[in-house]
């Protein structure tokens, strides 16, 4: 029974392969196919929630991949294995819909499965080096997700984002390699005893494990390549990569700060300013951009940021440990269930009109009912209003980070009150911003329906997920009730009284969403508005701004890859010289004595002297000897001056060869006098 | 007598095939890519059998003392690289019988193939310095037609290049070796080395070194490795050869003979040897990478990709840890598999549309879907991504540098990684996620002719399967390297 585990890994992989072969021929086949497969893998993972109620199931395989395989399925994980299987059902009957214009299909899905497969494996590894494993695959089959357009842009993005998911695949396997080193175990849980007793190695074991998944999870400074790369993949893509593997580097922090760390209250400390810089830092650049999925996915890695932060909170005081892990948990699901639904609404307008930017879809939404209601929805939630899971979510870390900072002075409370509260109201701005330009603004271009465009298959999910959304916000004591269960793993107690709705946190959560207006209506609308003509369009000044990648990164990469070519030339160059110089100095000593032989000989072989010396009276005879001779001498001088050259070539290159060998032994053997032997 | 005839005939054999293929009015010239074929692949039955059955005996060929011996002796390392040559050779016959038949003189071609075959066998059975340096130094001979195959200047220049590096090469190990006679008795290879008198700890460090270097020229050590991207004119199955299996490796088995059966880990540790090949050895690996980086060559940019991956090898010797041991001995099978597959494709390609420069594959992976889906997978194996047999070898070789405290090893190892990414997922990239040209547009599949694709398939098959089930290789090099530690 166990081995289901494995199956959950094998079966969408396979069926992914199986996928194109069924592709081949019949392009609705496949779509029923994939649907029907992940249908079936959310299915089986629903049904086994019962078991993993009662006690974890493991799954052991001693005899692959060098160290074994290792699964595990406990409660927290089955909390990111249930969302991902799924969204992922979700977003692939959304696929069948959206993808009809685009190329290569058959590829896409082939990919896309593969994606969820090592997705599920990477949630379900108890073993550090499978872990890896399942995230270098999901690393490489996401890149041809984002890539699948082939156009520039694309490359440029998949550029940005493989070279920066292979560096972190490298420093985190080097923080494995340390790991395995001084622990001698791969398994999370012996090496969280064993890492207890380590000193400073911990610290730069963690530091690297960290760094690896906070790529995935767009940490500050390593977030470079989220902007780029969630809006260049086809919508099913982006709403995965937002929804769903931004988690997995969250999921990869969250185990490498409170199991294998045991949550250390410095690297909590450290988690919590980074977390902080990217709530700040995303929400702020979304606050500028203009095409609609670019909000979005800087959106991502702000809300990215609250869950470092969360984190780093559980790790800075242990009493609250289990209450800032169930508003982790919990806000990964609703991140997870509303970041997916507002990517498939963008991807419905983007279906309709190819257009993203928000000055050409500007009033689009104003007449579509059911995708207005279903967006307002998502946005909802992403401002954490009241009766959505985002408003449960965001209390609880409100509520964490109040307590937590509670025995600090009083000004770090104002400050840290003030900054969520700020980055919050950014949040609320952008979104603003998004659905009052698309669903509020009056354009006559945009009056018809173009219901024949969008299909019930594309809408079903999004509806689904706007349930979901509310259903989370409105009732959310059975779904607390069950992560309670699943803090167990990290030896945390859950918290004692959580009231959600409050007047306290009611009114906090207005007066965030009531601030976010402001800055809407004052800095976005006055400032970031210019009219041509009649129209007002937005403007996007940070374009001019310097970038990280662009001004920083590449640059100090490109002179270092410079250094490095033309210290390996100059190596090269002197090497190739020294020889050239010895080839060419023991050529030149070899040559005398190999040319004077041939010429001695030369000299014996003179035909002038001996047509002089014959005894032939006829003038003519001698004249017409005399001009053979010239010619035969000329060619026998040739012919001697060639053998000449090639003889001496060959000796050269032997002498050369033997002189390189003798030379080389005087050295050796003056080396061994000096060294006095 | 018969059982000594049943170890040697896998040597032999071959030797015999290539005498007879020679005769012009025995086989016709047609008909000499098949007989090869069938000789080589009936040379690996013959290996079968010989190792099984007669495997466990000590032959002296031809002894005049205990220098002056040819001796013959094979023990499980010898085994290995043995099973290696010869399930290898017979992919590159048969993908080369593919391969060559636009060529002219394909019976020179198979004759010097033929032997080759033979003599890389030999150094795998030699039991002893000696009789491994008389195989060497046939090798060179035996490899050098095949390296000015094309007959043109390029090839000759590049075939003078071949020679007079590897005769120095050998010269410094006959020189390493009669240093050597000198302080042991005899030079017949046991496990954790023969047991030399230390009392001269300086003339072990020059007979070392010196063979190292000489050894380290057939393994494309830096600042020896020039002559590896010239030799790139050969015929590609010749390149993929040269590369993967018969003369690099050959130079990187001599090293382990000499390092662990000869010198034995603690004489090389005594006389602290390591300490001055380990800084060359790490230039090699990251000089060969950001060669590579710069090459627009396909089978250039492999070659310097060889000297990279021929230095994690030397790395794992040089690192004195059974673990780093390990590592490299099963680099040396995974690169064997991965960098044999990586020249058939480019080879592929070449034969079916001509194309050798990197920035003109764009799209090929829409014409030669089956090839560059192989060059993909065993791409990625180099690179060292999990689950496939490259990574397999680089966490042996990671976790064995930390074993041996060296750090810097390790970074290297993971920086050249990532350079290996740098230069080879673009082809992957370029091929598949690009437009082809308008010339390719128009033509149909270009997948090449069963006979070079079903070597390329199956060898992909073997680099994932030893990806993912690489338990046996690695309880069987642990326990090589169990026996000399």
């Amino acid at each position: 029974m166990q081995s289901i585990l494995l199956l959950l890994v094998v079966l969408p992989a396979l069926g992914g392969l199986f996928s194109w072969y069924v592709g081949r021929d019949s392009e609705r086949d496949r779509d029923i196919f994939n649907i029907a497969l992940t249908a079936l893998e959310f299915l089986v993972i629903t049904m086994l929630f019962p078991m993993v109620y009662k006690g974890e199931l493991n799954f052991v395989m001693a005899d692959v991949m060098g160290t074994g395989l290792h699964l595990k399925l406990d409660l927290m994980r089955y909390v990111f294995v249930w969302l991902t299987s799924g969204v992922w059902f979700l977003t692939t009957v959304y696929s069948a819909q959206y993808l009809i214009k685009y190329k290569n299909r058959n590829r896409y899905y082939v990919f896309f499965m593969m994606t969820l497969a090592s997705t599920i494996g990477f949630f379900l590894s108890e073993n550090m080096l499978n872990m890896f494993t399942f995230f270098e695959v999901l690393s490489f089959t996401s890149y041809f997700l984002i890539i699948h357009d082939e156009d520039r842009y694309a490359h440029r993005a998949g550029m940005s984002y493989i070279s920066m998911a292979v560096t972190g695949g490298l420093v985190m396997l080097l923080g494995i390699f340390i790991l395995y080193d001084q622990t001698g175990t791969l398994n999370l849980t012996l090496a969280q005893e064993q890492m207890a007793l380590l000193g400073d190695s911990k610290y730069v074991i963690g530091g690297l494990l960290i760094f690896g998944f906070g790529v995935k999870a767009a940490i500050v400074p390593l977030h470079v390549w989220l902007p780029k790369a969630h809006p260049a993949a086809p919508t099913p893509a982006s709403a995965i990569l937002s929804g769903i593997l931004i988690k997995v580097g969250i999921f990869g922090i969250l185990i490498t700060s409170h199991i294998l760390m045991s949550s250390d209250s410095l690297v909590g400390m450290v988690l919590v300013a980074i977390g902080l810089m990217g709530m700040f830092s995303g929400g702020f650049q979304a606050l500028f951009q203009r095409n609609i999925k670019r909000i979005l996915a800087y959106s991502s890695m702000s809300q990215a940021g609250y869950l470092v932060f969360a984190i780093g909170l559980g790790a800075m005081n242990a009493k609250y440990k289990g209450m800032a892990l169930l508003a982790v948990l919990m806000h990964v699901i609703n991140h997870g269930i509303f970041k997916v639904l507002l990517f498939m609404g963008a991807g419905i307008i983007y279906m309709i009109l190819h257009e993203l930017s928000l000055n050409a879809i500007s009033g689009f939404g104003k007449n579509k009912k059911i995708l207005k209601v279903i967006f307002f929805i998502g946005t909802l939630a992403l401002i954490g209003f009241p009766g959505t899971g985002g408003y449960v979510s965001k209390t609880l870390i409100h509520e964490t980070m109040t307590e937590v900072f509670h025995y600090y002075a009083p000004w770090v409370q104002v400050t840290m009150e003030v900054a969520f509260t700020l980055a919050s109201a950014m949040t609320t701005a952008y979104m603003l911003k998004i659905f009052i330009s698309v669903f509020m603004t009056d354009n006559p271009a945009f009056a018809g329906q173009y219901k024949e465009h969008v299909k019930k298959r594309a809408l079903l999910p999004m509806a689904i997920l706007s349930l979901g959304v509310l259903l989370v916000g409105l009732f959310p004591s059975p779904l607390i009730h069950t992560l309670e269960h699943g803090l167990e793993v990290f030896h945390a107690k859950p918290p004692d009284h959580l009231a959600y709705y409050s007047w306290k946190a009611i009114q906090s959560a207005l007066i965030t969403i009531a601030l976010g207006s402001i800055l809407y209506a004052t800095f976005l609308r006055k400032r970031l508005r210019r009219a041509i003509g009649d129209k007002r369009i937005w403007i996007n000044p940070t374009i001019s701004w310097p970038q990280l990648e662009e001004n920083v990164y590449l640059p100090v990469i490109l002179k270092l890859s410079d250094i490095a070519l033309w210290v390996f030339h100059r190596i090269d160059g002197v090497l190739l010289k020294s020889i050239v110089l010895v080839r060419f100095g023991l050529a030149r000593v070899g040559n005398v004595d190999v040319s004077r032989l041939f010429e001695l000989d030369w000299s014996r072989l003179d035909f002038t002297k001996q047509v002089k010396h014959t005894d032939i009276d006829v003038d003519e005879l001698t004249e017409s000897v005399k001009h053979t001779a010239a010619q035969a001498q000329q060619r026998v001088d040739k012919k001697v001056k060639d053998v000449v050259q090639k003889a001496h070539n060959r000796a050269s290159s032997m002498t050369w060869a033997l002189y390189m060998v003798a030379s080389v032994l005087l050295l050796v053997l003056g080396w061994m006098l000096i060294r006095g032997m | 007598m018969l059982e000594k005839l049943g170890l040697l005939l896998p040597v032999l054999f071959p030797l015999v095939a290539a005498v007879l293929v020679s005769f012009k009015n025995l086989f016709s010239e047609k008909r000499v890519p098949t007989i090869a074929i069938g000789a080589v692949a009936l040379n690996l039955v013959f290996l079968v059998i010989g190792l099984w059955q007669f495997g466990n005996q000590d032959i002296h060929i031809y002894k005049v003392n205990e220098f002056l011996d040819v001796f013959i002796h094979v023990d499980l390392l010898g085994m290995v690289f043995a099973y290696m040559i010869g399930i290898l050779w017979l992919f590159t016959a048969v993908y080369a019988a593919g391969y060559m038949d636009h060529e002219k003189k394909q019976r020179q071609f198979f004759v010097f193939f033929l032997l080759t075959e033979g003599i890389t066998l030999g150094i795998a059975f030699a039991g002893n310095l000696f009789s491994l340096y008389i195989f060497y130094e046939l090798l060179t001979l035996s490899t050098f037609p095949l390296v000015i195959h094309a007959g043109t200047k390029e090839a000759l220049e590049s075939g003078k290049k071949y020679i007079a590096y590897s005769i120095v090469g050998a010269t410094f190990v006959l020189m390493g070796m009669l240093l050597l006679y000198s302080c042991v008795p005899s030079l017949n290879f046991e496990p954790g080395g023969v047991g030399m008198a230390l009392q001269d700890p300086t003339l072990l460090l020059v007979a070392y070194l010196s063979m190292f270097i000489g050894f380290g020229v057939k393994a494309a050590l830096v600042p020896f490795h020039s002559w590896l991207p010239s030799a790139m004119v050969a015929p590609t199955p010749v390149s993929a050869l040269l590369h993967a299996v018969a003369v690099v490796k050959s130079g990187i088995f001599a090293l382990l003979r000499m390092t662990f059966f000869v010198f034995g880990p603690l004489v090389v540790a005594e006389i602290g040897a390591g300490n001055f090949v380990f800084g060359i050895i790490l230039i090699t690996v990251v000089l060969g990478s950001f060669l590579a980086l710069h090459q627009i060559n396909l089978k250039k940019r492999l070659a310097y990709s060889t000297i990279s991956q021929l230095g994690y090898i030397l790395l794992g010797i040089v690192l004195m840890s059974e673990r780093a041991m390990a590592g490299s001995l099963i680099h040396l099978l995974n690169h064997a598999v991965i960098k044999i597959t990586l020249f058939f494709c480019v080879g592929a390609i070449t034969y079916q549309t001509g194309i050798k420069d990197i920035r003109k594959i764009s799209g090929i992976g829409k014409k030669m879907p089956i090839t560059m889906a192989c060059f993909s997978i065993a791409a990625i194996s180099l690179v060292g991504i999990p689950p496939s047999n490259g990574f397999v070898s680089k966490w042996f070789l990671g976790t064995g540098a930390l074993a041996s405290d060296s750090m810097l090893s390790t970074l290297v190892l993971l920086l050249s990684a990532f350079l290996t990414a740098g230069y080879l997922l673009p082809i992957i990239v370029g091929s598949f996620f690009t437009k082809p040209s308008d010339a390719l547009q128009r033509e149909g599949n270009l997948d090449p002719p069963a006979k070079m694709l079903a070597p390329i398939v199956i060898l992909t098959v073997i680099i994932v399967v030893l990806g993912i089930f690489p338990n046996p290789i690695i309880s069987l090099v642990e326990s090589i390297a169990s026996g000399v530690f």
